[in-house]
């Protein structure tokens, strides 16, 4: 297995962080723009082209709504959001397996010719 | 796939697997904390606050031959911590759900309400009713306890209507402890209150913790 084989669209510090976050909530519950921002220490500018990014692949889905002159926007991770993080997480464990065991049978080696 | 993998590659992706299981795993354990409306810590000062307050109480009154409820000094102390957990509730309550929004959060906010108004109507219906009865009603109905099986009770099936499952539980076994509890008459029911929402109070941080620091990829 390989790095290619995790969703290109998650594997980025970022957005990982984002959907992350937003995984943690129960499922259908959204989170407002300004504490996403808050906890994740971002520049409004990345977080909205991240959430766009995430937004357009149909991982998350937003909603503005307007409260007198100020607007409010929410974003919610969905079903297909948490499904991709669920295949993400699974890639990586697999990954990280793959690379314990290579790294088990390097040791293993090494033993061998030492010994 | 192939559309985006361009995208992820300009905007740095392709980071290495373990630093992406770590950030992984620290995203979701801030979140966690983050979004708790309970974190470990006030588990555990309620722990406290159950054993000091029923505790104090039952202090006062395990030597009255007949039970006539708990002098003014000790309620004082009992009450004490009880406000602090209130405060302290308050405010971890609106720091969790600053922010979020939806179903689950709505159900949460209405189960809340009807708690804090059941609270209210269980001592209402409860203290009078003690009162007139010189504190000696039966059926192991006492001071001490009922008002935690009504609260119990009814909190439990707000919850299951609500689907809040986690606190259907919680609120299950406490109107189990203080049913218990009447079997040891109105002075020892403080003690085993104390003594058993403590311990549920405890378990409760210690799963808490052990649910916040839960590894996403080590799992």
């Amino acid at each position: 297995m390989t790095t290619e084989e995790l969703d290109p669209l998650i594997h980025v510090p970022t957005r990982l962080k984002i959907v992350a976050t937003l995984a943690a909530l129960p499922d259908g519950d959204g989170l407002s723009f300004t504490r996403l921002q808050d906890m994740l220490e971002l520049t409004p500018g990345n977080l909205i082209i991240q959430l766009r990014k995430l937004e357009e692949a149909g991982y998350l889905a937003s909603e503005k709504t307007r409260n007198g002159s100020t607007q409010k926007t929410t974003v919610a991770l969905t079903r297909k959001g948490r499904a991709a993080l669920g295949a993400y997480t699974q890639a990586l464990r697999n990954l990280l397996g793959g690379l314990d065991m290579s790294a088990t049978s390097d040791e293993a080696d090494t033993e061998q010719i030492t010994f | 796939m192939n559309q985006t993998s361009g995208a992820a590659a300009t905007d740095g992706g392709g980071f290495d697997p373990r630093q992406a299981a770590a950030a992984l795993d620290q995203a979701s354990w801030a979140a966690r904390r983050s979004f708790a409306p309970t974190p470990p810590a006030l588990w555990a000062f309620r722990s406290l606050v159950a054993i000091v307050g029923c505790g104090s109480v039952w202090l006062s009154v395990r030597d009255q031959h007949p039970y006539a409820g708990p002098t003014a000094p000790y309620v004082a102390i009992a009450f004490v911590p009880v406000v602090i957990n209130i405060i302290w509730s308050s405010i971890a309550l609106r720091r969790a759900g600053t922010g979020v929004s939806g179903p689950v959060q709505r159900a949460m906010r209405i189960w809340l309400s009807i708690m804090l108004g059941v609270w209210i109507v269980a001592y209402a219906i409860t203290a009078p009713l003690f009162h007139a009865t010189e504190g000696h009603p039966a059926w192991g109905w006492y001071p001490a306890n009922a008002p935690f099986i009504i609260v119990g009770l009814v909190g439990a099936v707000g919850a299951v209507v609500l689907r809040v499952w986690p606190m259907a539980g919680i609120c299950l076994t406490l109107a189990l402890i203080a049913g218990a509890a009447g079997f040891a008459g109105p002075a020892g029911s403080w003690l085993i209150i104390g003594i058993g929402i403590g311990a549920m109070m405890l378990i409760g941080a210690a799963y808490t913790a052990r649910a916040q620091r839960r590894s996403i990829v080590g799992s």
